[in-house]
């Protein structure tokens, strides 16, 4: 016979399985950022799991389509792929299936993608998203809901000091276009840009032929990060409009985000140039105190259901709920989220009582589960305490009369009797029901 | 303690550069000077923390947000190509990332035929890129120290190390060949700290820069 403690059950590098500890802190976390997005009108929408590659990659870049898990299906012999990102799906959808409704159209999803990674980064190839998108509309008003709405969740979630940074991809493009680089100059060129690598820029530029006006533009870009005075630093780009546009757009945002009250939770950089290949306007990531990446982002991208056929203007963003996670286990709420209200214990030889009891308590939303193994009370607070049970509910325990129920708080084993009537009426007075965070 | 700065620093030349530096705007660290096993110092008054880290590791500690700031070496970053702000050259620390091979081999030997060539460095991934844009296949040999060895017991050909004075090549019979970077120490900067403490660190950052 084969020890079965021994069986190696290994899983590929990059994904995990959760236990519910961690399953229970992220539902709790969903469930907070899904009820925001409700609140503010949008409509879930599910995606498959599978889409042909092709299909797919009609709105990927090539980035996103470099990290894109890809094999064959038996049954048509086509290239199938596991979306790396959401997004795309989602506008295939629209700009398909949804292509007869009113515009706007108000989404939002939740789901797992999978994206490649470097084999020694450890990092996870499995990523939780929750997000938006906003379809039919060009308006600042819909970049700036987006930005609202992140702000109303990272408010929600209990975050202070936090910050989302606006960016205008139509900024950059405009003034590289100004730039005739070569392949080799544009790539190293957005490198040094991207890492705000100062010296790196301007030994490029120096070996380029392009005009100063358009060299100085360029060597702007790293700098313009910061609060509002980033705008006017800005302002000094004249030599291409479609980056005056492109400012102009954004100023109009964050005009509408001070309507909203959101000025305080604003920085801009205008020489991010990190968005996916699609993003074609507004961009932006949001930042918590002490987490080192961004725990959402998102933008305008404006060209993405074209290429389904269906051209409309859009926007849209998504939280990493892995990131929320790693800066969130610790509060006192989402620990909560963990533990279950009762465990009933029955030292009755019927069980009628205990069933009854254990359904009265569940109408009232209280957690409620049956300890069916027959063991001794020293046991079950153990296994309660274990599995993040709050109370241990005795019926026909030897201390309290029949027309009562015995308590144990299973933190410090405190113990007392309460009449069952009232119990069932209105609950334990400090032990709120937990119902909906579990949903 | 959000609201603190912490900057990771290398041991060695690099820490004595970097204390020096930062003292001209202000900032005083000079107790990561002293003759101790502390790894974390902290300035309460002046709101600084500062960690003392391996170079190779400084860019791990600034990616993950353990360090707001980092100080490390232009090869470091090159090797690991981690996703960071690198806003500062801090013109400290130079020297060269090169190509070497013993003397006797270097009399006849023509770079523009190298093909399927052996290399020992620290540097494999530089090292690949760097042969692969020439179109020249190499088969590497990663090592830890002492690359210089390499060659003198037909470990590989060739190696690719950093080299300041050439003392050490010189020492041990092998000649520079080409070189693939000229490397300095760089200020690197955790993104989502750029913009969350956005004021102090573009502070350092100017301060810094008026500096070097």
């Amino acid at each position: 016979m084969n020890d079965l403690s021994s069986i190696e059950a290994p899983l590929p590098k990059g994904v995990n399985d959760f236990l519910p500890e961690t399953a229970d802190q992220i539902t709790y976390i969903a469930s907070r950022i899904h009820r925001v997005f409700q609140l503010w009108g949008f409509r879930r929408i599910i995606t498959p799991l599978l889409e042909y590659e092709d299909v797919l990659a009609l709105a990927m870049g090539e980035e996103l389509r470099s990290k894109t898990f890809r094999f064959e299906d038996r049954q048509s012999g086509r290239l199938l792929a596991i979306p790396p990102d959401i997004t795309p799906q989602v506008a295939r959808i629209v700009a398909t299936r949804m292509k007869g409704l009113p515009l706007p159209h108000r989404i939002y999803y939740n789901g797992k993608v999978l994206r490649q990674t470097e084999s020694a980064s450890g990092k996870s190839r499995e990523i939780f998203q929750s997000g938006v998108e906003l379809f039919g509309l060009d308006s600042p008003e819909a970049d700036a809901e987006m930005v609202a709405m992140a702000v109303e969740v990272l408010q929600e979630l209990g975050f202070e000091g936090f910050k989302i940074d606006l960016g205008q991809v139509d900024f950059y493009r405009g003034i590289l276009e100004e730039a005739d680089l070569s392949a080799n100059g544009a790539r190293r060129l957005r490198e040094a840009i991207a890492k705000k690598e100062v010296s790196a820029l301007s030994a490029i530029l120096e070996g380029e032929r392009i005009p100063d006006r358009v060299k100085e533009e360029i060597a702007l870009l790293p700098r313009l990060f910061g609060g509002p005075e980033v705008l006017t630093a800005a302002a000094k780009v004249q030599s291409s409009d479609r980056a005056k546009r492109a400012l102009d757009n954004l100023r109009q945002v964050i005009s509408i985000l001070e309507i909203h009250g959101l000025s305080q939770h604003l920085t801009i950089d205008l020489g991010e140039i990190r968005g996916l290949d699609y993003h074609s306007g507004i961009t932006f990531e949001g930042f918590v105190p002490g987490v080192g990446e961004a725990v959402c982002s998102g933008g305008r991208y404006d060209e993405l259901t074209a290429n389904y056929g269906f051209p409309c203007p859009a926007t849209g963003f998504a939280f990493n709920i892995m990131t929320l996670l790693g800066a969130l286990s610790q509060r006192p709420e989402v620990q909560a989220s963990r533990s279950r209200d009762f465990l009933i214990f029955n030292q009755k030889e019927d069980r009628r009582e205990a069933l009854e009891v254990a359904a009265q308590l569940r109408k009232l939303g209280y957690t409620c589960a049956r300890d069916i193994i027959k063991r001794d009370l020293d046991s079950s607070l153990a296994y309660a305490r274990t599995m993040n049970i709050r109370t241990i509910l005795v019926i026909g325990a030897a201390e309290c009369a029949e027309d009562e129920a015995y308590l144990v708080r299973v933190s410090d084993r405190a113990g007392r009797a309460i009449k069952k009537e009232l119990l069932l009426e209105k609950g334990l007075p400090n032990l709120e029901p937990e119902g909906e965070n579990h949903g | 303690m959000s609201d603190f700065i912490t900057i990771a620093i290398p041991k060695g030349r690099i820490l004595h550069d970097s204390v020096a530096l930062f003292k001209k705007i202000g900032i005083d660290c000079e107790e990561l000077l002293s003759d101790t096993r502390k790894l974390v110092f902290e300035n309460a008054e002046q709101k600084m923390r500062y960690m003392i880290v391996r170079a190779t590791d400084v860019p791990t500690y600034v990616e993950y947000g353990c360090a707001d700031l980092g100080i490390v070496g232009k090869d470091t970053l090159m090797e690991q190509e981690k996703d960071l702000y690198e806003p500062l050259d801090l013109k400290f620390g130079y020297c060269r990332l090169m190509v070497a091979e013993p003397a006797g081999l270097s009399a006849q030997d023509d770079p523009a035929a190298w093909n399927h060539i052996r290399i020992a460095t620290k540097y494999p991934h530089v090292t690949e890129k760097y042969f692969a844009s020439k179109g020249v296949q190499v088969e590497l040999i990663k090592l830890y120290g002492s690359i210089e060895l390499a060659p003198l017991v037909g470990l590989s050909e060739r190696i690719v190390d950093l080299v300041s004075t050439g003392e050490t090549l010189k020492q041990n019979g092998l000649v520079e060949v080409e070189t693939i970077a000229e490397i300095t120490c760089r200020l690197i900067v955790n993104r989502a700290s750029l913009k969350t403490k956005h004021e102090r660190i573009s502070e350092i950052i100017s301060g810094l820069e008026k500096h070097i």
